[in-house]
């Protein structure tokens, strides 16, 4: 299964599956976006977007749910496929570009508020969950990978934290189909929400990137909120918030791996236990580092003024990378759309699917009344 | 009606145990070969496939994981088999894939007579979809399946 060995001694197999993802945002974007926004439905000019809050981001995903299980029966064709694995590739080059958009200053004032947030959430999700889990008689395993699923960035916690706590391989799909089911639902209403509460970019991406689960699905939510890519839009305020909680995944997956191995020590197993330094080497998602080395270039004046409030306009060099953002996050959503499989995710269910509801929703709301009830202290960039 | 070749699907579970014990009498009343399989689960990277924030480490490190544990069931199948088809002419194969396909493709085999499975295996190791495997396989087999509870 070493799949990612030698892939890009395999790029030309990508081609043809790259070449499908760029054409549908380039027909997204140019024929079906403006006719949406231009087409009169019940009389109004519009309609289509206004009432559905349809954008490139959405329409992209859409589209790739629809060739995975409407066009091709549920399985990505082979000569598609490592075209659409790339996109994983896309969505973190974005998120390095990302870094564009902050100086460190700015960086330290957003992130300040985030890890206070999200640390609390943090704590609060993996508490909830030991708890309903125990409450449910699940398996100590599947109770450990549900934890950090739901309390940091579910694919990738889960993935992170089931060989520490020996969860068996139904216990990881079971927790991924329940994560990623509940996300693809509140990542096409978080936007018609915070509309409808009128919520301002900084609450709304505050909201998504504390209340989603996954991380593509909180990118996901926070540009089909507003499409645009530039300091205080939901999409920059989301990102460092989910920035955080991926950084926070060694840190869980330790707290949660003491958790489990406790139980186990009465046992006598507990030195199979690994220790925070070799977590923080072993899951420590490289990409972050990334993101800080923009920050840091963008902080030294690399690619002129990025346009924060109350300073310069953004230079030439900055609007072109955010133009070239909205295209590299379009072709990677297309790419993550064709990696939601209804057949997985319809066959979710039992405990698992019971505790990440309860669970998953509470901090979904739970997020919306704490942003709203900070509010006053939360500071645009 | 004599079969010259039934075809078992074992995992090591109960459930398996089952549909075995009725192969090998089939087997036997047919005097006919019994082959058993089992197919480790190559569905996994697609099913992470937006896993897109872990660290590479993670992933292959968690997809060696999950393999490290289909191959110890693997060897459970196999030793299921074995143990209960002592003395009889027996082959067992062992595949890589998806496992709905591969089934699909062995119930579809022009060489296998018959085709016994339980509608419970391969769910101690699979993703959520493999639920409705016993599904596939009876709307799309071609040749004789016998499926067991």
């Amino acid at each position: 299964m070493n799949e990612d060995a030698g892939f890009f001694r395999k790029l030309p197999s990508a081609l043809p599956g790259l070449a499908l993802i760029v054409l549908t945002m380039v027909v997204i974007r140019n024929w079906i976006e403006p006719w949406m926004s231009t087409a009169v439905v019940f009389g109004m000019k519009g309609w289509l977007v206004k009432a559905t809050h349809l954008n490139y981001i959405l329409l992209g995903i859409i589209l790739g749910m629809l060739y995975r299980n409407v066009i091709f029966g549920g399985k990505m064709p082979a000569v598609l496929s490592d075209g659409f694995k790339l996109s994983r590739l896309m969505i973190k080059t974005g998120i390095i570009l990302l870094g564009s958009l902050y100086t460190v200053n700015a960086i330290v004032q957003l992130g300040s508020m985030a890890i206070i947030l999200i640390g609390g959430f943090v704590i609060l999700t993996i508490i909830m969950v030991l708890w309903f889990g125990t409450m449910l008689g699940l398996d100590r395993s599947m109770i450990g990978v549900m934890a950090n699923a739901l309390s940091i960035c579910g694919v990738s916690a889960a993935v992170a934290t089931s060989p520490a706590v020996e969860a068996k391989a139904s216990h990881v799909a079971y927790a991924i189909a329940t994560i990623l089911g509940f996300g693809v639902l509140t990542m096409f209403i978080s936007p018609f929400i915070g509309h409808a509460l009128d919520l301002t970019d900084l609450q709304y991406g505050a909201w998504i990137g504390t209340g989603i689960l996954n991380s593509g699905q909180v990118l996901a939510a926070a540009l089909a909120f507003n499409p645009n890519i530039a300091p205080g839009t939901a999409a920059s305020v989301a990102e460092v918030w989910n920035i955080m909680r991926v950084i926070s995944i060694p840190f869980a997956v330790f707290a949660v791996t003491v958790w489990y191995w406790a139980g186990k020590t009465e046992l006598g197993e507990g030195g199979k236990r690994k220790g925070l330094g070799t977590l923080l080497v072993e899951k420590f998602p490289v990409f972050v580092l990334g993101f800080l080395g923009m920050v840091f270039l963008t902080s030294m004046g690399t690619f002129g003024d990025v346009g924060l409030k109350g300073g310069p306009a953004a230079s030439d060099t900055v609007k072109m990378m955010r133009l070239w953002m909205t295209w590299i996050f379009g072709f990677g959503l297309v790419g993550l759309g064709g990696y939601i499989d209804f057949k997985e995710l319809r066959q979710a269910g039992g405990a698992p699917l019971k505790l990440g509801l309860i669970v998953g929703v509470t901090k979904y709301v739970l997020a919306l009344v704490v942003v709203f009830l900070i509010k006053d202290y939360l500071v645009a960039i | 009606m004599g079969f010259k070749n039934v075809v078992v699907a074992v995992d090591g579970s109960e459930a398996s145990q089952e549909a075995l014990n009725c192969a090998i009498e089939l087997a036997r009343q047919s005097k006919c070969a019994l082959t058993g399989l089992f197919i480790i689960d190559g569905g996994w990277p697609d099913y992470i496939g937006n896993d897109w924030q872990s660290s590479k480490g993670a992933r292959q490190g968690f997809l060696d994981y999950i393999r490290k544990e289909q191959e110890e069931q693997a060897d459970a199948a196999r030793k299921q088999f074995e143990v209960a088809s002592a003395g009889m002419a027996t082959a067992f194969s062992l595949l890589s894939g998806d496992p709905t396909e591969e089934l699909l493709k062995i119930a579809n085999a022009a060489s296998t007579d018959i085709f016994v499975i339980s509608r419970r295996v391969f769910q101690v190791s699979g993703r959520p979809s493999l639920k409705s495997l016993a599904k596939t396989l009876a709307l799309k087999a071609t040749r004789p399946l016998l499926l067991l509870p």
